[in-house]
């Protein structure tokens, strides 16, 4: 479970860590808007060499980009099959049987694993290069003016961080409670269908009792050190955005613009 | 025949930025039929040790002998269940692993796992509730009721329903008021006198190594600083500062007597040796 790349945070000494966590989120949100503007072929390649500069400014291996996305692979197969059987337009390429390959198909195909494929690398570029901690107080900050509509801006953020704070307290709480279980005879690889369903519930019993004895274990601790949520708080940590965030999101902006203007022409 | 770990060195994460080197080329043997403590500093390795003798952890270098069965780095070992039934780990905290809707049922689960019929494996746990001191009036009950240390009973009951012949236990007593560490400790005791069973103890408490086990092990930073038997150990008090580890009241009485002029001899470890020690010391004196 410890080679687990999506999400990861890697400590690097790198410019695109040092930024600010909401100049981040929102260029990865322009980005991503970039990603669907239909400018064509020349539009991906921009976009892709703008993701590659991004991971070498961010002092990132692409194996560990290459790692990232493996768990989509099976994905992109799955959406490779779905849509060679579905899509009927352009030209015929080549016919089996009753069964014919269109070039439509094809290209879509291939729009659709290049725009996921650019989505995932710039989101775990997003997150090898952010702390947790960080990203939430960003996204803390970015939801802040819409708690004039009731958007409850600290307590999704403070939800995020006990999530992501919880994971690695998880992981090896199962990891325990697999070994053992695994020590009482428990062979989760082989058995038959019964014991394998034993061997879960084994693993899943005892993990929500301990999931909910944290949680438990954590309101108390929080409301003892009196934490209310609605109060105004203070924090240890204040963002600040600097020369180097507003040059970010202008390249950003202007990449966006660019492809926009792209689209139009073609 | 003894537990043997020859050169074992288990390195976690291994080939990743996050290696990290747990047990460095170990020799180590350990005797059967006896009580060993294991002991060493948090983060030592002692954990990674133990979890090796019923291949949950394989070494990644050098090969250990359990029983008659004998692991190596080298090849990838199958049917692990025969020696994960006769070498019963217990966790630290093992309440934590408790599932099954009652009691009996929970202690059953491993047995049954192991092959045993439902029916023998509920008579066995029936059995095994007594052994662990909890009354029979508790097997249809549901393990979420029971308090902290009832729990760990009934987990502890789990593994020894297994019947193993080496049982290791991490930190069986963490957390238990001193009257249940007590208890739990003198079933160690009857388990091994009784049954013969090997019994190795992961501990950081200096009191019970001291009045309940046979051997040492001192486990330092991935090597095995000492093993010895426990008349030995006590001799010196050194090793276990140097470890920042409380050696026993009664060898830490002994040791201050000494350096204020007293000359009582090292291989005293017990109250009643040492009382009568100073008596005469006194005596003579006078």
């Amino acid at each position: 479970m410890n080679n687990i790349a999506l999400g990861r945070y890697l400590p690097i000494d790198s410019c695109i860590h040092k930024l600010d966590p909401r100049t981040k989120i929102i260029a990865l949100i322009l980005m991503m808007v970039a990603i669907f503007i239909p400018a064509g072929w020349l539009g991906y390649l921009v976009i892709g060499a703008a993701v590659l500069t991004l991971t070498m400014l961010a002092k990132l291996k692409f194996s560990f980009l290459w790692r990232s996305m493996k768990p989509m692979l099976f994905m992109l197969v799955f959406l490779l099959i779905i849509n060679v059987l579905v899509i009927h337009e352009g030209t015929v390429l080549f016919t089996l049987g009753s069964f014919a390959l269109y070039s439509g198909a094809l290209s879509q195909t291939l729009y659709i694993v290049v725009r996921l494929m650019l989505m995932i690398m710039l989101t775990t570029v997003l997150t090898a290069t952010t702390k947790p901690l960080d990203l939430t107080l960003g996204i803390e900050d970015l939801l802040s003016p819409f708690k004039v509509i009731h958007v409850p801006a600290h307590e999704i953020a403070m939800m995020i961080s006990i999530a992501l704070r919880f994971i690695p307290t998880l992981i090896e709480e199962t990891q325990r409670i697999m070994k053992a279980q695994a020590s009482r005879g428990v062979d989760m690889e082989e058995g038959s269908l019964k014991e394998k369903i034993m061997a879960i519930l084994s693993l899943i019993v005892p993990l929500f009792v301990s999931a909910f004895q944290h949680a438990d274990d954590l309101a108390n601790a929080m409301e003892a050190r009196g934490y209310v949520p609605d109060r105004p708080r203070t924090r240890y940590k204040q963002l600040k955005m600097q020369g180097k965030d507003y040059f970010t999101l202008f390249i950003t902006v202007l990449l966006l613009g660019g492809l926009v203007a792209m689209a139009w022409l073609s | 025949m003894p537990i043997t770990f020859e050169k074992l060195t288990h390195e976690y994460n291994a080939d990743t930025p996050f290696a990290y080197l747990a047990l460095d080329a170990i020799d180590l043997s350990i005797e059967e039929g006896k009580i060993t403590a294991i002991i060493g500093e948090t983060g030592s390795g002692k954990s990674t040790l133990v979890q090796h003798l019923n291949a949950l952890l394989l070494p990644t270098k050098g090969s250990l002998t359990v029983l008659d069965r004998t692991i190596t780095a080298v090849e990838k070992p199958k049917q692990l269940k025969e020696l994960r039934k006769r070498v019963g780990l217990v966790f630290q905290f093992p309440e934590y692993q408790l599932f099954e809707e009652t009691i009996a049922q929970d202690i059953a689960f491993g047995p049954k796992n192991f092959g045993m019929s439902e029916e023998a494996a509920l008579k066995q746990a029936q059995k095994m509730l007594q052994v662990v001191g909890l009354s029979e009036e508790y097997a249809e009950r549901s393990p979420f009721e029971l308090s902290g240390g009832q729990k760990r009973r009934v987990a502890i009951a789990g593994i020894l329903a297994m019947d193993p012949d080496v049982l290791v236990l991490d930190e069986p007593a963490a957390g238990l008021d001193p009257q249940g560490a007590k208890d739990m400790m003198e079933l160690f005791v009857r388990l091994n006198k009784e049954y013969n069973k090997t019994i190795l103890l992961v501990t950081h408490d200096m009191e019970h190594v001291l009045t309940y086990c046979d051997h040492v092990v001192v486990v330092d930073n991935g090597h095995i600083a000492q093993t010895c038997d426990k008349q030995q150990f006590f001799k010196d008090s050194t090793l276990l500062r140097k470890l920042r580890i409380n050696p026993p009241a009664v060898i830490r009485l002994r040791d201050e007597l000494n350096q204020r002029g007293f000359s009582l001899p090292c291989d005293l470890i017990d109250m009643d040796t040492l009382a009568k020690a100073i008596a005469d010391e006194v005596k003579a004196h006078e």
